[in-house]
């Protein structure tokens, strides 16, 4: 073959390495290119090599002196495509790649905020030692009444304050004798007359009152009733779990107070309040667990003594999470669900 | 309550400092609601709980202040002179209900000038009248001093002219059915048996307890007067005010309980006033029908007990201080205890206990401390939260929200859908939310409801589950009330079960699910299920039909569900245990099989478990493709995969090819399916 001929044979060579080099979008096609010029069997400059046999004597060195610099052009071609590769730099750019376009949808549900607030209350009695107790919703008077020191007489047992079961068949001279449970100290007692005393626990769950439904009150609600006994508690023991309580759930120091006031199942009985953002806030009733009680159960006063507290959840949820109407919470809009 | 500031001076002083006085009377059992300038005056209105009737009068709030201030508390003592002639020449008493009113006493007083009253009593009672309402007008001296004593003791009198007495004689019975009655109020009320009249020879000249008659009231032309001092039974008296929806100041304190000592007090107190005010001459002695006050049993406090209830100490001198000038007599007292009589007008300190709480709010809650050393203890999560955490974690997560609704719904949702039990649903006496009256015995009712409200307020996507009880009767016995979660999806029958799969396998529960057809209105006819687990009914699943959807309102499809929680709690596996995983690899075969249209998938799974060997570990289904043309009516073909692995050797495809051979000829023998090219 002519010089010439190949002198642009080589020329050539190294505009398409070089090019195809650059072209290179990752290791794998760079290695392609690689293989296709720099192969040791059949690359590109290797048949090139193989033509020099051709080349007329005298054009010899001039041939070789070419070759050898068309060689090294290309060898550092491909290092330095390499070197581009290896830092991630460059590369062909995807013009239709948009990275602020929203990513895949994904629908998660959420749980209902009575149920998170509840979750929470569970959480953090449990880390002060207090066991979750379970109930039937539906109570004999026995014990929402008679065992919690509520006599016949007593208002709390009006009829038109309770919601009793209509017995079927049974005229309305007959005393009703179970209706929907109107707090869930009942499951304290069901709890005490099957358990020896120590006792610490707490009972949570619907209750029912007969109240017309409007933005602040609701028949039906959720309460938390907390109970400890044993042979040495007393009421400051019971400010202090109130304490603990208040300042777990609130984050920071709270303080808690009491006034008197009556339960028949407490005695003493008082209104517990904590302090919180610069105001003393109510938070539920409380007492020492009144003797008649205990001894219903078949406890003994002398032996043991002990507190109770309640609360009423969705007061507790609506102030955290700045609810204002409590029949939201039973509506099921999912907007109001999903807020939470 | 009201009571008014210039009152109480006359039994206390009154000198301390208005909003610390509010503040001290909140944090010792009278809540101080508010406070209202009427005149010179000052209104305070102070809740009194229901176990404090002796606070609804001035004499027991200014008793209060004097314990709080340790002041001495000045109470008039009255002796009103009386003439020669007997009271019970003029009157006599008999009470035929003793159950109803346990003692009625009257004094008679001859002469009296009805007229305007004073001054200083108008201002009295204006300021704790007017307040509440705004058109309020004395009466006459004679009635406003009734009203004045009611207001300053706590006991409720009732002031007759006497002329309008038939037959000077007074019987205290139970009202006849029917009975006819105008009150002072000029309403005409309609008795019933379990009420309690004062009757004179001619009919009820007033309700006990609760309001006198129009015809006997004191007015501008009464000369003798006849002044009622009763106790009258708490429950009666409240339920006949509700019955006749007619409330008033001497019923609420009769409700509450009245101190049977302070009956004669008022009396006098009256009879006092009323000589002072609007003259006239007093008859001898009280006419007095019924029981008298028993004495009251002594009470023990034992010193050692106050700390062990309140967890502080209360020095000995601080104890007696209280206790007395709360009114409680002292009888005895050591280092050890002190033993006390309780004031009359304290039916609620009866025990040791209730003494110790008269400790503890006097000498002030804010002593007890706050940062007592509190024992730890165990508690532990119980297996159902546990499970229950699960069920919400799957749900939330597949993308379904919570939901609550009202356990009591209306009579129609109840019958419409009672998978659970086939007997009367519970009612109750009074209704809870507009005509809901009936306790829910499925959740899904109220589910489909929450669609159709989410429908109205045009939120497309409506994933909701609810883990609730439902109430099923069982006559006699005590109610059952089962745990439910129910769910409901816009999407198929095929998806909510995929759910329902997911939480079985999520709490790792080996139990088999399995189907049987079920007819529920509610539910599309084919596209629902009973469902069971190892045999046990655990729940229903269906597609909701078109008649639910009408009747629920519901524009667009629904799926809905509920299981029974007690079940997963009962196979759920809460601590998983690991198992050797096999190091050998699992080989596959897929097998399409031409089947009846009857053939189930139930069927088809068991018979390929059946005859697979022990190598099997997995049969999945794939599809359904139904070609009548090449396989003829009724006739569908079905596409499985089953994998297979064995623990001691890498299986080889003949060994698989083998076990595909089996399944086959078990399914062709059993099922009579035939295997496709």
């Amino acid at each position: 073959m002519a010089l010439q001929e190949f002198l642009q044979e080589l020329d050539q060579l190294v505009t398409e390495a070089k090019s195809s080099f650059s072209d290179a979008v990752d290791m794998d096609a760079l290695e392609a290119f690689r293989i296709e010029f720099l192969g040791a069997k059949n690359g590109r400059l290797k048949s090139a090599q193989k033509m020099m046999g051709g080349i007329e004597k005298p054009d010899k060195p001039e041939a070789g002196k070419t070759f050898n610099a068309t060689k090294q052009a290309i060898e550092l071609a491909f290092e330095e495509a390499s070197e581009r590769l290896a830092s991630g730099g460059g590369g062909a750019v995807d013009p239709t790649f948009d990275a602020s376009l929203p990513g895949s949808a994904f629908r998660i549900g959420r749980l209902h905020p009575i149920t998170q607030t509840i979750e929470e209350l569970k959480d953090i009695m449990g880390r002060l030692g207090f066991s979750v107790a379970d109930g039937p919703e539906i109570e004999d008077i026995r014990h929402n009444f008679e065992a919690l020191n509520i006599p016949n007489e007593h208002p709390a047992r009006d009829p038109l304050d309770n919601f009793y079961l209509a017995t079927a068949g049974l005229g309305d001279d007959v005393l009703p004798q179970w209706l929907m449970r109107s707090q869930t100290s009942t499951v304290q007692i069901r709890v005490m007359e099957t358990t020896p005393p120590p006792v610490r626990i707490i009972s949570l769950g619907r209750v029912y009152r007969p109240d017309t439904a409007d933005a602040t009150h609701y028949p039906m609600f959720h309460q938390m009733e907390g109970l400890w006994i044993d042979t040495n508690v007393t009421m400051s023991d019971l400010k202090t779990v109130l304490r603990l309580f208040a300042t777990s759930y609130l984050g920071g120091d709270v303080s808690i107070r009491f006034r008197p006031s009556f339960f028949p199942f407490t005695e003493p009985s008082v209104e517990a309040d904590y302090y919180w953002n610069g105001q003393w806030v109510e938070f539920g009733g409380a007492g020492m667990v009144d003797p008649n009680v205990l001894k219903e159960v078949g406890y003994d006063p002398e032996e043991v003594t002990g507190f109770a507290f309640g609360l009423g959840v969705e007061r507790l949820c609506m102030r955290r999470h700045g609810v204002t109407d409590i029949r939201e919470f039973y509506k099921n809009d999912v907007r109001f669900l999903e807020q939470f | 309550m009201l009571v008014s500031k210039n009152w109480l001076t006359e039994y206390v002083s009154m000198d301390m400092e208005q909003q610390a006085l509010e503040d001290c009377l909140s944090m010792t059992g009278l809540n101080h609601e508010g406070t209202e300038p009427v005149g010179e005056d000052l209104a305070i209105d102070l809740e009194v709980t229901s176990n404090r009737p002796d606070c609804l009068g001035h004499i027991g709030v200014a008793r209060e202040i004097a314990v709080l201030y340790d002041q001495p508390l000045s109470i008039p003592n009255p002796q009103p002179a009386a003439n020669v002639s007997d009271a019970s020449d003029s009157i006599s008493v008999s009470i035929q209900s003793p159950e109803l009113c346990s003692r009625y006493t009257a004094r008679v007083i001859r002469g009296v000038k009805v007229g305007p009253s004073p001054e200083w009593l108008v201002r009295r009672l204006e300021t704790i009248f007017k307040p509440l309402n705004p058109q309020w007008e004395p009466v006459n001296n004679v009635v406003d001093i009734t009203n004045y004593v009611l207001m300053e003791c706590g006991q409720p009198l009732h002031a007759f002219d006497l002329a309008q007495i038939a037959g000077n004689a007074i019987t205290v019975r139970e009202a006849a059915a029917d009975e006819e009655f105008e009150a002072i109020d000029h309403h005409t009320y309609n008795l019933q048996p379990g009420m309690c009249v004062i009757t004179d020879e001619d009919g009820p000249v007033a309700i006990g307890g609760v309001m006198g008659g129009a015809q006997s009231e004191v007015t501008e032309s009464t000369v003798d007067v006849l002044i009622e001092s009763a106790v009258f039974d708490p429950l009666a008296t409240r339920s006949t005010s509700r019955a006749l929806n007619l409330f008033s100041p001497s019923s609420y304190r009769f409700e509450r309980g009245m101190d049977p000592e302070g009956v004669d007090w008022a009396s006098r107190r009256c009879c006092e006033l009323i000589l002072e005010i609007c003259g006239g001459t007093l008859e001898q002695g009280m006419v007095d029908a019924g029981e008298k006050a028993q004495a009251r049993s002594p009470v023990t406090l034992r010193l050692n007990q106050i700390v062990r209830i309140l967890g502080i100490s209360v020095e000995t001198d601080q104890v007696k201080r209280i206790l007395t000038e709360l009114g409680n007599e002292i009888v005895s007292a050591d280092e050890l205890q002190v033993e006390v009589v309780p004031p009359t007008w304290r039916r609620d300190l009866s025990r040791e206990i209730d003494l110790i709480e008269e400790i503890a709010r006097i000498y002030g809650y804010d002593e007890i401390p706050e940062d007592a050393k509190v024992p730890m203890a165990a508690s532990a999560k119980t297996d159902s939260d546990r499970v229950l955490e699960k069920v919400r974690s799957v749900l939330t997560g597949v993308g379904f929200d919570e939901a609550m609704s009202a356990s009591v719904v209306t009579e129609d949702w109840a019958s419409v859908y009672s998978p659970w039990s086939s007997a009367q649903p519970l009612r109750n006496h009074t209704p809870m939310l507009k005509g809901a009256d009936t306790l829910r015995p499925s959740l899904v009712p109220s589910l489909l409801e929450s669609r159709r409200i989410n429908q109205s307020l045009s939120n497309p996507v409506i994933e909701l589950f609810e883990t609730a009880r439902v109430y099923l009767n069982q006559g006699e016995a005590l109610p059952q009330e089962i745990r439910l979660v129910g769910v409901t999806t816009g999407q198929d029958y095929f998806y909510l079960k995929g759910v329902i799969s997911r939480l079985l396998t999520t709490l790792k529960i080996d139990a088999q699910l399995a189907v049987e057809s079920v007819e529920l209105d509610l539910l599309h006819p084919s596209r629902s299920a009973k469902l069971l687990l190892d045999g046990e009914l655990f729940g229903f699943l269906g597609e909701v039909s078109d008649a639910g959807l009408k009747q629920f309102g519901l524009r667009s499809a629904a799926t809905v569900a509920e299981i029974k929680l007690e079940l997963l709690e009962k196979h759920a596996s809460l601590i998983p245990q690991h198992s050797a995983i096999s190091t050998m690899p699992s080989i596959a075969r897929d097998m399409n099989i031409v089947v009846d249209e009857s053939v189930s998938w139930a069927q088809i799974e068991s018979v390929v478990a059946q005859s697979a060997g022990a190598e099997l570990q997995t049969v999945k289904y794939i599809e359904t493709y139904r070609d009548p043309k090449q396989d003829g009516e009724n006739r569908k073909r079905i596409l499985l995969n089953v994998t297979m692995r064995s623990d001691e050797r890498t299986m080889t495809g003949e060994e698989a090819d083998t076990i595909r051979e089996n399944v086959v000829a078990a399914i062709s023998e059993k099922l009579g399916g035939q295997l496709l090219g």
